[in-house]
């Protein structure tokens, strides 16, 4: 389906979408410090460690093969790819097809899958097991994120992003469902979760024996490493794009200059909410035992699963 | 207020009775579901005065208050009394693991919303979807007491399944008579403390759970 937003705007939102991922990990990490009575580093500092990251050289295991020098590059152009598909300062379709909310969530598993594949290609015992785990949890998680969306899309009757948000910047909060509500509340308990944050996974820590995505960067250094954490910053506001696009009421809005920056700026205020959010999950919980997470995830596959059931029923 | 959006809020209220099910049949700490059944209580009170508004029934405002002060506040509170009294930190004890429990719980709600849509007219007069809900909380509610060994977590149950029953029962006839309302609330509380004076007795003097009476042979 087409629609009216030209190929400049696309590109600009892809674009805003990769310069603002680090600046929200940098917020959460922030109010996390300050929730701790900590300093904590300034919220600019994801940018420096990019910057640090791809000034160095690169050093490469032995047993690694050629495709793992093109790991961090495909990983990183299919998450940006997968940007492309968020509605950030303008809702409605493309004008020419692009793909929808099942494509995005599609190049975000084939991310995944790129990541598991080099981090097993070098060898190293922490990869392997950082990778088996992420295979592990995501099997789990894709399922169920697919069902928020199909339960949403059943309503509107697209499952283009754009058009969903569309429809959700004309809805009032009371013309919510109750399988909205349902659907709201399976993508707050899988966020953490595909965000690679507690309680299913720490990002801040290189301990073996809690890491699933650290585990898998472990064998990448210099602008290689810089390529996979900017993958992962934009994942993380992908992922929080794609819960705004199908359930926060302020759609983007209006044309024209004004409206786009109107619309970038409702866009921040619901990115910087569900960032609080994180931090604030993140704080208050422990990080889950890797058997007790499918028990975690099991309670959003339950709400999510209800939440369809709504719909059809 | 307009009909439509009494039925829309009951019909939210319904989802997030539902959501509050699901915390409780899969919370690990019991604590935390004590806190869910708590919510759940806070949500029929509000669905309580929202018909209240809708149908000008005094009644409904009184029965509101009421869930408010014993439902949402005192014997939630009592729970967490007995807990920090047994010095229960353990997590909740399942017959079988949670993912069955799980799924039994989401086909009891499919089932009821399946079943009360085959009804037809008789749903018409209902608001929303208060009557599947109300019987996926009543059934739910007898899920958790028949999976959980320990005598708190059944008590968890109990009071769920209870206000599935109480949210059918305000929904489908739009406030019952307050003197049949109160005489329900009063039982809760005396089931409530009955239950809570015996958890205590059997753990003080046997220290064992009810889960373990069943080893007892005459």
């Amino acid at each position: 389906m087409t629609g009216d937003k030209p190929l400049g705007i696309v590109l600009i939102e892809m674009g805003i979408l990769v310069i603002l991922g680090p600046l929200v990990t940098g917020i959460i990490q922030k109010i996390k410090a300050r929730l701790q009575n900590r300093q904590g580093a300034g919220i600019l500092q994801p940018y420096f460690d990019l910057i640090k990251l791809l000034g160095k050289g690169t050093v490469q295991a032995d047993t690694a093969s050629g495709f793992f020098h093109s790991i961090p590059i495909l990983v990183l152009a299919t998450t940006v790819a997968a940007g492309a598909l968020v509605p950030v300062v303008q809702s409605g379709p493309p004008a020419f097809p692009l793909g929808d909310a099942l494509m995005l969530l599609g190049l975000l598993a084939l991310a995944r899958f790129l990541t598991a594949v080099g981090a097993l290609d070098a060898g190293g015992a922490f990869g392997g097991m950082g990778a088996s785990r992420e295979m592990t949890i995501a099997p789990l998680v894709e399922p169920v994120l697919m069902m928020v969306v199909f339960s949403t899309a059943l309503a509107v009757g697209s499952t283009e992003l754009g058009i969903l948000a569309e429809q959700r910047g004309t809805s009032w909060i009371l013309a919510w469902r109750a399988a909205d509500f349902l659907g709201l509340a399976a993508m707050l308990v899988l966020l953490p979760a595909e965000t690679g944050r507690i309680p299913v996974d720490n990002p801040d820590t290189h301990l073996e024996l809690t890491m699933l995505h650290e585990g898998m960067l472990l064998e990448h250094s210099g602008p290689g490493l810089g390529c996979m954490l900017l993958a992962s910053h934009t994942r993380q506001i992908v992922t929080l794009g794609l819960a705004a696009a199908l359930f926060f009421p302020i759609g983007p809005v209006g044309a024209g200059v004004t409206g786009l920056l109107l619309g970038l700026c409702t866009f921040a205020v619901k990115i910087l909410v569900l960032a609080v959010y994180l931090a604030l999950i993140e704080s208050s919980y422990a990080k889950l035992r890797l058997f007790q997470v499918p028990q975690y995830l099991g309670i959003g596959f339950v709400l999510a699963l209800m939440s369809l059931a709504l719909r059809i029923l | 207020m307009n009909i439509e959006i009494v039925h829309a809020v009951i019909d939210d209220l319904g989802a997030l009775l539902l959501f509050t099910m699901i915390i409780i049949v899969g919370a690990s700490q019991i604590s935390r579901a004590i806190y869910a059944v708590a919510f759940q209580s806070l949500f029929i009170a509000i669905a309580g005065a929202v018909l209240a508004m809708a149908t000008g029934n005094v009644d409904l405002w009184v029965i509101a208050g009421i869930t408010l002060t014993v439902k949402a506040i005192a014997l939630p509170w009592l729970l967490l009394w007995a807990i920090r009294r047994m010095d229960v930190k353990r997590e909740v004890e399942p017959v079988i693991p949670d993912l069955a429990t799980l799924t039994l719980a989401v086909m009891f709600v499919v089932m009821s919303f399946h079943l009360s849509a085959s009804l037809g007219s008789v749903r018409q007069a209902i608001s929303g979807n208060a009557l599947p809900v109300g019987i996926a909380l009543t059934l739910n509610g007898v899920l958790v007491m028949a999976t959980r060994k320990t005598a708190l977590s059944q008590m968890v149950g109990l009071f769920a399944s209870e206000n599935g029953i109480f949210f059918t029962a305000m929904a489908v006839t739009k406030g019952m008579p307050l003197i049949i309302e109160i005489g329900v609330i009063l039982d809760v509380i005396l089931a409530a403390l009955v239950m809570t004076i015996m958890v205590l007795r059997v753990r003080s003097t046997v220290d064992a759970d009810i889960a373990d009476l069943d080893r007892l042979r005459g």
